[in-house]
Parts: C-alpha cells; sequence; structure tokens
C-alpha cells in the first residue's frame, strides 16, 4: 500500500499510509523507549509513564483524553514493550485535528500532578497483581530474568513491585521529558485523509516541539552465556509448564528471517502484531505434532522475540496431567536435535513461509491493525521493516534453517524454566 | 452506505457479505444451531463435540488437514457457545474457495478418531483445572450460575464437569453432531476482499454441499428467577482477588435493549470504564479494571460488573460499587453524559467497523437476531431516538443491587463477604 514517509525540522518522522475508501482513520505515535532504557530501582517506570499521559496536562484537562475520543465513538491506547512505547487513537476521519492534538499535548506537556502519580501507584500494582495470578507470568518473568543478567530484557516492562512501591514523581516526570521528544518519536496516520493537508496540520500542531539531545544509546550488552540456567519453581497452580529460551540476534541481523521460519517449523507463526492472531493456534508444527498429538501436553507453541537487543526464542509447554516435566524436556530436545541434523522438507519449508506471508495480510485489517505494525516496524527500525522481512523469509533456503538452528538451538546458550504446580490450597 | 448482500441457499443456509476492499483478505465468522442449549442434559458434549471438528475428516486425517489448512495460510477455529457452535477464518481470496470447502467437511465429515477423542478428553480435564485456578474466570463463571439457575444453558460450565467430561462416550459425540448438524440455521458471514463474483464462484458452491438432517433450532427456555446470594471462593495462593457483580437483564430483541446498551455503556465502558472507572480506577486507584458488561441473549441476558483489586482493597471497592449502583437513583446519567454516550455509539460505527473480524462478527450479530440488513443504517436513529428520561429510568429499572448476586474470588481468606 502507498507510503510515505518524512521527518519534520524538530526530528519528529511522520509516516502517512493514506487509504481513500475508508472514512476510519488511526493515528499512532511511538516512542524508543521502553523498559530497555531503566535501570535496577526504576523498573516500570516507562510503562508508569505511560498510565500517567493519559491525565491531562497543557491544553488538555484531567479526563479530557478519554472525553474527546470517546465522543467520537472512537477507541484509544497505549502499550509499553520493552524497546518502544505506543500510542493510539482510531477516530472518524474527520477528526484528526483532534488526535493530533492530544498526541502533541502528550508528547511535552502531560501534568504528572503528584496527586495523580501517587492514585495511579496502586493501579500499576494492581495491574502487576493481575498478571501475577497466571502461572505463565512467573514463569516469564523468571525466564528473562534467568537469560538476562547484564542487560535490561532482565526485567518485563511492567517492572518489580518493590520498585512500584518506592518510585517517585520527579524521577518519573524526569524519565518523561528525557525520553518524550519529537526527535525519539515516530507519528504514524493511517486511514481516509488527504497526505498534503495531513502533513499541514502535522506541521502545525507538532513543528513547534522542541528537540531533546538525543538520548544516549544504550551501553549494556549481554555478555555471551557459558552454561545453561535452569530454575524450578515449585507453586500452586493448575499445570505444570515449560519454558525454553535460546539467545538469538536482535531483529536487524541476516539471521532473523531463517529463525522466523525456524520458530513457525518448531511452534507456529501468529504474526508480528500482538493480539492479532486472537486464541488461533497452529496444529501442523512439529512440537504440536511431538508433544499434543501425542498426548503429553496440551498446549505448545514457539515464538522469536523480536526486538532491538539480542533477545531470545522461546519454546513454552503446557504439560498434560500426570506427565512429567522431563520426559517433556526430552521430547523437545528431540525436536530440536533434528531441526539441528537435517534442513525441513521443502513442503514444511513452504507450508511455513505461506504462513507468514498470510499473516502479513491478516495484519492489515483495518487501520488500526496497519497504524500497529508500522508503529511496531518504526520501533524496531523502520516502517517498512515487517515488508523488507518478509522478502528476506521468502529467500530463506532449508540449509540455512537447519544452519540457524546449529548455531542458536546450543544447550550453552539456553534457559529452561520448569513449574511444578503444587496442589492447590483450598 | 451500501447493505450487506444477504442470500438464502436451497439448503436453508443463509450467506452474508460485505465488502470492505481496503483489508486485503477474507474474513468470516458463523454459526450452526449445536450449541449448550442444544445438548439438553447430555452437559459437555457439545464442547467435546466442537474440540473434534479439526481432528480430521473423511478425506484427510487431523494431521493431513492442519497441512492442508495452514500449508495455504488460512486459519479455522471453532468455538462452543450457549446458544450456537460458531466458526471464524481468514484466508486471502485465491484460497476462500478451498477453506471454505475445509470448513464445510469439518463440518459435514468429522470423524471423530478415537485416539483424537481421548486426547482432547486430556485437553478438556486440564482446562477445567486451569479455569480452576483463574480468579476472574472462578468469579464471573459462579456468577452466570446464580443468574442462570436451575441448569439453565447460559448458566452451566460448557465442558460439564470434570465428571462429565470423563463419561463422555465418542457414540455420544458422534449422536449430537448427527443430529445438531446441518444446513438448516446455519449462517455464514464474509467480509473483506469479497464480491459478488467471489461469492458465487468460490462460496456458494462449497456451502451449498453442506448436507445433513440435524440443526433444527433448539428453543431456549426463558432463564428462571434468580436468587440474589454472595459467594466467597477462596485462592490463598493469588496475589489479586476478582470480584463479579450481576443480575439478570433482558433478550438482545427486548424493546430496552438499546436504552440499557446505552445506560451500561455510561456505568462502566465509556473512556475509561464510565461511572465505575473513575471511582474505582481513575480517582482512588483501587483497581486497574473495573468494568461492566451487557450480554443479551436469545432468551434473556445478565448484567455484570468486574474489577480486579488488592484483597486489602476489597471491601473498599465493593462498597465503592454499591455506591455506584445506588448513585443511579441518586444521581441519574446527566444530559452531558448521555449526550457523550449518544455520541460514542453513533461515532463507534465508523470505528468499529474498520476490521473485517468486526465487520464479520456484526454481519453475523445482524442475521442471528434478526436485526435486518438495514440495521447499520437505522442505528444511529434508534440511538438518536432514546430519551434521556428513558435511559435514566431503564438503568435504575435493571442495575438493581437488590437482585443482584455478588461473587469474589482470590486471596479473601474465609471472611464472609456481604452484598
Amino acid at each position: 500500500m502507498p507510503t510515505y514517509s518524512e521527518s519534520l525540522e524538530n526530528g519528529l518522522k511522520v509516516v502517512l499510509r493514506p487509504i481513500p475508501e475508508t472514512k476510519a482513520l488511526s493515528t499512532w505515535v511511538v516512542y524508543r523507549i521502553g523498559s530497555r532504557n531503566e535501570v535496577p530501582g526504576m523498573t516500570g517506570s516507562t510503562h508508569w509513564v505511560e498510565h500517567m499521559l493519559f491525565k491531562g496536562g497543557g491544553r488538555l484537562g484531567k479526563g479530557d483524553i478519554d472525553k474527546l475520543i470517546s465522543r467520537l465513538g472512537g477507541k484509544l491506547n497505549a502499550f509499553t514493550d520493552t524497546d518502544f512505547t505506543m500510542y493510539f487513537e482510531t477516530i472518524p476521519a474527520s477528526a484528526l485535528d483532534t488526535a493530533l492534538m492530544i498526541e502533541a499535548e502528550r508528547m511535552r506537556n502531560a501534568a504528572f500532578d503528584p496527586k495523580e502519580v501517587e492514585a495511579e501507584r496502586t493501579v500499576v500494582i494492581s495491574e502487576r497483581e493481575g498478571a501475577e495470578n497466571q502461572p505463565e507470568f512467573l514463569v516469564e518473568e523468571e525466564l528473562w530474568g534467568l537469560a538476562f543478567h547484564v542487560h535490561p530484557y532482565h526485567w518485563t516492562a511492567i517492572g518489580y513491585k518493590q520498585d512500584l512501591a518506592n518510585l517517585e514523581r520527579d524521577p518519573l516526570y524526569r524519565h518523561y521529558l528525557r525520553y518524550y521528544a519529537p526527535n525519539n518519536a515516530s507519528l504514524i496516520l493511517v486511514g481516509g485523509f488527504d497526505p498534503a493537508v495531513a502533513m499541514q496540520h502535522i506541521r502545525e500542531a507538532f513543528g513547534p516541539l522542541k528537540r531533546e539531545a538525543p538520548p544516549e544509546p544504550l551501553r549494556l550488552a549481554e555478555p555471551e552465556q557459558r552454561g545453561e540456567r535452569r530454575s524450578d519453581l515449585h507453586r500452586p497452580g493448575p499445570t505444570d509448564l515449560l519454558a525454553m529460551g535460546w539467545h538469538v540476534p536482535g531483529v536487524a541481523h541476516d539471521d532473523t528471517p531463517a529463525l522466523i521460519l525456524l520458530s513457525t517449523i518448531l511452534g507456529g507463526w501468529r504474526g508480528m502484531v500482538p493480539f492479532a492472531a486472537g486464541d488461533w493456534r497452529s496444529r501442523s508444527n512439529r512440537l504440536y505434532r511431538a508433544l499434543v498429538a501425542t498426548k503429553l501436553a496440551t498446549d505448545v507453541g514457539a515464538r522469536q522475540e523480536m526486538k532491538v537487543d539480542p533477545s531470545l526464542l522461546i519454546a513454552g509447554v503446557t504439560l498434560a496431567r500426570g506427565v512429567s516435566l522431563d520426559r517433556v524436556e526430552s521430547v523437545v530436545d528431540r525436536e530440536v536435535a533434528k531441526l539441528k541434523a537435517a534442513p525441513p522438507s521443502k513442503a514444511e519449508v513452504g507450508r511455513a513461509r505461506q504462513q507468514a506471508r498470510a499473516w502479513s495480510r491478516y495484519e492489515q485489517d483495518g487501520v488500526t491493525f496497519q497504524g500497529m505494525l508500522l508503529s511496531i516496524g518504526e520501533g524496531l527500525s523502520s516502517w517498512d521493516f515487517p515488508e523488507t522481512l518478509l522478502a528476506k523469509v521468502e529467500k530463506v533456503r532449508p540449509d540455512q534453517i537447519r544452519d540457524v538452528a546449529r548455531s542458536y538451538l546450543v544447550d550453552d546458550h539456553r534457559t529452561v524454566v520448569r513449574f511444578h504446580a503444587q496442589e492447590v490450597p483450598t | 452506505m451500501n447493505l450487506p448482500d444477504r442470500t438464502v441457499l436451497e439448503s436453508g443456509a443463509v450467506l452474508v457479505s460485505y465488502a470492505l476492499p481496503s483489508n486485503p483478505f477474507i474474513a468470516f465468522r458463523g454459526s450452526l444451531p449445536a450449541g449448550v442449549a442444544a445438548e439438553g442434559s447430555d452437559h459437555g458434549v457439545a464442547e467435546f463435540t466442537t474440540r473434534l471438528l479439526l481432528s480430521g475428516t473423511r478425506r484427510m486425517s487431523a494431521a493431513k488437514f492442519a497441512d492442508r489448512l495452514e500449508g495455504i495460510g488460512a486459519t479455522l477455529e471453532f468455538r462452543n457457545g450457549d446458544e450456537v457452535l460458531s466458526f471464524q477464518g481468514r484466508c486471502t481470496r485465491e484460497n476462500a474457495a478451498e477453506t471454505v470447502r475445509l470448513l464445510v467437511d469439518c463440518l459435514s465429515q468429522p470423524t471423530f478418531p478415537p485416539k483424537e477423542v481421548e486426547r482432547v478428553r486430556e485437553e478438556l480435564r486440564n482446562d477445567l483445572r486451569i479455569e480452576a485456578d483463574d480468579t476472574r474466570h472462578r468469579a464471573h463463571r459462579e456468577l452466570a450460575r446464580l443468574v442462570f439457575p436451575k441448569d439453565h444453558p447460559y448458566g452451566r460450565d460448557p465442558k460439564g464437569s470434570e465428571a462429565r467430561v470423563r463419561r463422555i462416550r465418542r457414540s455420544d459425540i458422534v449422536s449430537f453432531h448427527e443430529a445438531q448438524a446441518g444446513p438448516e440455521g446455519l449462517i455464514f458471514a464474509v467480509t473483506g476482499d469479497v464480491d459478488r463474483k467471489l461469492i458465487e464462484t468460490a462460496l456458494v458452491g462449497p456451502l451449498s454441499r453442506l448436507k445433513g438432517e440435524g440443526g433444527a433450532v433448539p428453543a431456549i427456555p426463558p432463564p428462571p428467577p434468580s436468587r440474589p446470594a454472595a459467594v466467597s471462593i477462596p485462592m490463598p495462593h493469588k496475589s489479586q482477588a476478582d470480584i463479579a457483580i450481576g443480575g439478570p437483564a433482558i433478550a438482545r430483541r427486548h424493546e430496552d435493549y438499546y436504552a440499557l446498551n446505552l445506560a451500561n455503556l455510561l456505568f462502566g465502558r465509556i473512556g475509561l470504564f464510565g461511572r465505575l472507572g473513575r471511582n474505582l480506577r481513575d480517582e482512588q486507584g483501587l483497581a486497574y479494571y473495573a468494568f461492566s458488561s451487557l450480554d443479551a441473549r436469545t432468551s434473556g441476558g445478565m448484567w455484570s460488573i468486574g474489577a480486579g483489586v488488592n484483597p486489602s482493597n476489597l471491601a473498599k471497592a465493593i462498597e465503592s460499587i454499591r455506591a455506584e449502583l445506588d448513585r443511579l437513583r441518586t444521581e441519574p446519567f446527566s444530559r452531558e453524559e448521555i449526550v457523550d454516550g449518544k455520541d460514542n455509539q453513533i461515532g463507534s460505527l465508523v470505528v468499529s467497523l474498520e476490521r473485517n473480524a468486526e465487520v464479520a462478527s456484526e454481519l453475523h450479530g445482524m442475521e442471528y437476531f434478526g436485526l435486518g440488513m438495514d440495521f447499520l443504517e437505522r442505528y444511529a436513529e434508534i440511538v438518536k431516538a432514546l430519551s434521556e428520561d428513558r435511559v435514566r429510568d431503564i438503568a435504575r429499572k435493571y442495575f438493581l443491587r437488590s437482585a443482584s448476586s455478588l461473587v469474589v474470588a482470590g486471596p479473601v481468606g474465609r471472611t464472609r463477604v456481604e452484598w
């Protein structure tokens, strides 16, 4: 689809995808700030800042953002990731200026009223506690914490509860001022608008905002893992869980396309946009065949966590009742060994490629998802990154999939978390 | 706005379509009258059957079927509901015919292989355990049981119980499927990159091949009266407690529906969860989520409130919800609130129909509830015609604390919750 990009003088990158036949408009702003930019003691601050940016400031009073968008019948939300934070509104296209005003105010003028900061503390803690109710969250947090000793991927975007209990308003506000600037952001518009007119309105709304000194590049790099790491969690829960994570390079690396097909063959592909896949689960992958079809597990999945810095390829298993973690782990080992031993068949690679191809269309479902996909692209690299990546996926050969399995699915570089479900107290 | 296209096939199946060419693929959603309501006292059979529909057909084993479906990049899911067996999927224009052929195979020629029956049995047992450990699921499942008592299809767990899952035999599944699956009552709603030619060449043919004797639409009895209750489900190993509060509401075709839908929006949905969210989240910081829902079905419905809170804030949160329910009487919705709500509902027509998945779901609902193909065209007028007093009266009439039940699940000790 025709997409245009240009930058304002203050460094704000603008990406426009006009779709003349639609009456809706999705406006996204992605900031290159995530939990990756946090330091110990301030974990969760990026996510907390995100919450504060719905509470007004500048020309917006408390509750105004909700009210303005609600009246239009619009939807809005925000997401904090390890590498970036995104905000969006989807509204009737005629209300472009409302969205631009909200995002321009949010970029530099958020209020951070101390009373509001304090009220939000219990909300973010509540969000974390809701996640803690799920054993899968505990496994995920343990996995990243164990796999990364130095790099901030060590913690998840929600942060640690003790940090959320102690964080104060001023450091949060400084965090905001430091990273929320036009030259650290991209504005993405998808929907029914005229690009020239939209660009003029964007200049009026965002042009006056001043750039900040660019954020320092992250200097923390995870040293090579020397030896497998393991953790056994014994907690009340309904089922045993297994998660294995192998270190893989950052998303810009040349091996990423082959790793995408590798993870698809191993555990299925669900696209790049979170939520787009819904509850759909692949059944043609190797882990499903080896574990679910044989009644050793009731759910499996594999995903390559696409991040700016070196990250993880994760396989996750929900065990069937009465099956031992050792047994399931040995089956995963066997499947990984097969991937290393021989290239997958052309038919299997073709199927994996077709899934990636089809999902690249399913992720274009409406202006909101298109905006999200472009924003994720901008957060990781550039708006056209998903498209470029797909073109590279098309060229991956079966032997390259075997080669990346040999390079990255290495025992010494993996982390294993086993959740041993204890009887639930009554 | 162009009206959706509606075709009744010779078999009795109904095909509804709406082109949305800016989305470069096809999404479909449909249903058959083979949900919980159709299983009678054979609890859990509908769910068990639904989960086996991707487990092999006369043409293909489960593995071959998955290879074929995913080999063309399509998705297909089946879900069991209180009233219907629903299905949904995605495909590209090029492989639409093949995807619908695969769907029809699943519905008309499932083989229910014994090995797969046993696999799904274990999956169901695991899922029952997972849900029993989920505070939100426990609270809302118990609330549904209280609001729709006496084993009403809306109130029971679609999975049945551990004991039922163990007892269901393959022959029960085969019988249920043969009795329920057929073209009668089938709705197929499709949107995205579709046009008349594609529908005629790629969809009508495969859909017309769906045969079967079943499909008689089961009458769903109106829910019996519910007795308000307060229930506490202690789950001491959890961090957060979930609150579920609710009571009986109305069927989708009831004359009060639109006023109640607007009242529900204002009470616990608009913006950051309406009045409830403003109080519990925004002002007091008690919960990450606190919202209300209106679930209107063919024969009845339920309104409900859900909130997740730290156990130390439980009493305060319940008290605040109680205060908000009472406030509907002492401080009814203002003119400004109602105007905002109407604007939201009218404006949301543009925004909520931007995705294939949402449009397919809306098309399906229009046909299923008999709202008419011009429903979306009429919707704004329906909303505009609601008088302010009617919205306030309806809120008072249905959001009744005295007629509602409360369930709390989480680390709540053995404290009796009062409501």
